[in-house]
């Protein structure tokens, strides 16, 4: 492992370029390559809305939310195979999905 | 680690030298603009223009300039017809801003119930409000299904009936029997991303041919040398190169010009190149005042807020907490038609009714509406409303304006998509030009586009464009010759841009044209709104001389990229403004205050007999085709007569005009 250090730090000085990032780019790289997992660390876990304005749990709004598939993603009512999920996205005159309207 | 590190030097230089590689590697012969043994050999550098920026001078039979729908689709037609093609993008094929048309695509296939693309005609023709040009309508409707089916033959993932044929559904003011037999079902759609879809499988079947792609090249200027198109001249923007494309045939499928307004649906990337490089080559534009809104556009964001949230009892709020609708539309009040919602909310904004700091939008309320209701009937608006405009739907109201979603308008071409002038009345083609997509007008929008119609547009006119250049030229042609210094002007531009050293940033310059846009040349037009917006303009477009930039390097300087684009938007949104306040009518998307009915040649609200036929400069049922001067931002305006016949009279009886009520 030192030996990467030492080769990546002497290989990015000679073309110029800054330090530290690289340095810290090669332990992490180390760490992962040396073989195991960081598990002292949380899981990483991406964000998706500003924190504490949603309330609701990231588990149960998934199942309810609209991209939820149907059964042999074939539409009950309709019989429609392979269409889109959720509500009827023409059912206010333009497309809807999402509450987003995407053509009209 | 040192070992890993020992092993990838080893595997590098193993990847150099072609003996150990398998033999499935060296048969690949997609020509992409680099390779690991350095760029292909075959592109010649010279001096011509400039010591201080060589050319790279290519020769094809075709160079398409944008990768969108309807780009690659010309590009993959032109190469399966034979010819040796370039595609020039500012963005990687799947990056452009076809994969956000998430809405369907429509063809009389007749799968749901009886269906006739002569009904689909009548219907486009009726839509867009008797602009449209009636023998390019029907081109497009008769090809509409042999294209949906080429789609779906080329493995895009249509839905499907139980059968097993195509799935349509009830889309975008179509009907029956000419308006009389009811909705008609015929938008095709893949799940929710049809846009999405359409530009995978288009890139995907390009693939298959030797398309030459040179991405992220930014298109600077048309090469025009007496009257006749003889290529393009493109920045390289991955290591600052200037490349010149001499090609027989040139085809413009740059997208639109969204971004001139504040509001808009459409990517940072549509800002009209297309347009502006046609305009600097001194031919005109067609129809650009005609600008589709939609009422309901998330403000900063620019997502459409389905209008189904004012179909569930949603309102629009003024910053006097009034529901403002109820003095505008008595009866209907927020369901009223788009444009009446549109043009309420902005007179309430120019009234000074308007909320956030700017007092420039108004607010949708929804949080008076049972929470449960909300989530039943618009499942996801909650996540829509957080994610683009961070309120919660059930506490907040949403901030909402009327947004710019499509531009009818672009660069004239007849059905065949060869561009085309107007000189003494008659329509004239430019050898070697054509256009297709969004950023040519057919015209089969005409002066209002239907949902649904323009992915239709994309394919059709792409493959059209192909056709007729497989149709005219034989691959391998021998290039007519072209000036050595040809695109100097274009260089000597981009070498004053990159060292512009005035007071103003691309970033103001570019807001201030937007909100002028936005206040004066939006939903809202009146003849004195509209000529205090064009002053207005016309000043903001004097500012660009004294503009500043800060990146003074040639690789990937993104700076000069966006005062290039700004340059192209500019061009644009002077043509938009002008010929909105020429345009002393209202029809389709343009809709004016002060002059609230068409002006036709006849008066078709009353019988036509016993009426005289206005000459074609007293009526305004024709197209705007503008010129600008790009020194002085000036614009210059002619007209051109709308093409009433369609191709074959027997086959497709043209549609009279009358007057259009849904």
């Amino acid at each position: 492992m030192s030996l990467l250090r030492v080769y990546c730090t002497t290989v990015f000085v000679k073309k110029g370029l800054f330090l530290e990032s690289t340095y810290t780019a090669c332990q992490r790289t180390a760490g992962y390559a040396s073989g195991g997992v960081a598990k002292d660390k949380a899981p990483l876990k991406k964000a998706k809305t500003p924190q504490g304005r949603f309330d609701t749990d990231e588990i149960e709004s998934k199942s309810k939310d609209v991209s939820e598939r149907f059964l042999d993603d074939v539409n009950p009512e309709t019989k429609e195979k392979g269409g889109p999920r959720g509500p009827e996205p023409t059912r206010y005159g333009d497309w809807e999905r999402k509450g987003r309207c995407i053509d009209f | 680690m040192a070992a890993v590190c020992a092993a990838s030097r080893v595997l590098g230089r193993k990847i150099v030298s072609s003996t150990a590689l398998p033999a499935v590697c060296q048969t690949s012969n997609r020509k992409l603009h680099f390779s690991i043994y350095g760029k292909r050999g075959d592109a010649k550098v010279s001096d011509a223009i400039s010591t201080q920026y060589p050319v790279v001078d290519h020769e094809f039979d075709a160079v398409v300039v944008g990768a969108g729908g309807a780009g690659l689709r010309a590009a993959f037609g032109l190469s399966e017809a034979g010819f040796n093609t370039a595609c020039v993008t500012k963005l990687f094929p799947t990056r452009s801003h076809t994969v956000a048309a998430q809405g369907g695509i429509n063809a009389a296939l007749g799968n749901m119930e009886e269906d006739d693309w002569r009904w689909h005609f009548y219907d486009t023709v009726k839509g867009s409000d008797w602009l449209g040009d009636q023998d390019a309508i029907h081109y497009m409707t008769e090809q509409a299904p042999a294209a949906v089916v080429e789609l779906e033959n080329f493995g895009m993932p249509f839905s499907r009936t139980e059968e097993g044929r195509i799935y349509q559904r009830a889309f975008g003011g179509q009907s029956l029997k000419f308006g009389k037999g009811g909705q008609a079902h015929r938008c095709c759609c893949v799940a929710d991303r049809t846009g999405h879809s359409l530009l995978h499988t288009l890139y995907g079947r390009s693939l298959r041919y030797d398309t030459s792609y040179f991405v992220e090249y930014f298109a600077l200027d048309l090469l025009m040398e007496d009257g006749e198109c003889k290529g393009v001249i493109a920045l390289c923007m991955e290591d600052g190169s200037i490349h010149r494309f001499r090609a027989k045939n040139t085809v413009i499928a740059t997208g639109g010009y969204g971004r001139t307004f504040f509001s808009c649906t459409s990517a940072h990337t549509s800002t009209g190149d297309g347009n502006a490089m046609v305009t600097r080559a001194g031919l005109p534009c067609q129809d650009l005042e005609f600008v589709q809104f939609h009422p309901t556009g998330i403000y900063g964001a620019g997502c459409l807020i389905t209008e189904g949230c004012r179909g569930e009892g949603g309102i629009l709020i003024n910053s006097e907490g009034e529901r403002f609708m109820e003095r505008y539309a008595p009866n209907a009040k927020d369901l009223a038609s788009r444009d009446v919602v549109s043009r309420s909310m902005t007179i309430e904004i120019r009234e000074g009714r308007g909320v956030g700091p700017d007092k420039d939008h108004v607010y949708l309320q929804l949080h008076h509406l049972p929470p449960q209701q909300l989530a039943a009937h618009l499942p996801g608006i909650s996540e829509t409303a957080m994610i683009f405009a961070g309120v919660d739907v059930t506490k907040e109201p949403i901030p909402v304006l009327p947004t710019v979603h499509y531009n009818m308008g672009g660069i004239p071409t007849n059905y065949k998509g060869q561009v085309i002038t107007h000189k003494d009345g008659e329509d004239m083609v430019v050898p070697g030009l054509y256009a297709c997509g969004e950023a040519g007008c057919a015209s089969v929008h005409g002066a209002n586009r239907l949902g649904a119609n323009s992915l239709l547009d994309l394919v059709v006119f792409g493959r059209a464009c192909a056709l007729t250049i497989a149709e005219i030229n034989t691959p391998g042609e021998k290039l007519s010759p072209l000036k050595p210094n040809a695109g100097e002007a274009s260089v000597a531009n981009l070498d004053k841009i990159r060292f512009a050293d005035g007071s103003t940033r691309t970033s103001e310059i570019r807001l201030n044209m937007q909100k002028t846009m936005q206040s004066h040349a939006a939903v809202f037009r009146t003849g004195d709104v509209l000529k205090e917006g064009c002053d207005k303009m016309d000043s903001v477009y004097k500012s660009l001389d004294d503009i500043k930039t800060f990146d003074r390097g040639i690789v990937w300087n993104t700076d000069l990229v966006e005062t290039l684009e700004l340059q192209n938007l500019m061009l644009n949104a002077v043509q938009t403004i002008v010929g909105a306040e020429a345009r002393k009518e209202s029809r389709g998307a343009h809709a004016r205050e002060d002059f609230k009915d068409r002006v036709d040649e006849y008066d078709y609200t009353k019988p036509l007999q016993g009426q005289v036929k206005k000459p074609l400069e007293q009526h305004w049922r024709k197209h705007t085709l503008s010129y600008v001067d790009p020194k002085t931002g000036k614009v210059t305006l002619e007209y051109r007569p709308v093409i009433d016949n369609s191709l074959n009279a027997e086959d497709c009886a043209a549609i009279p005009p009358a007057i259009r009520s849904y």
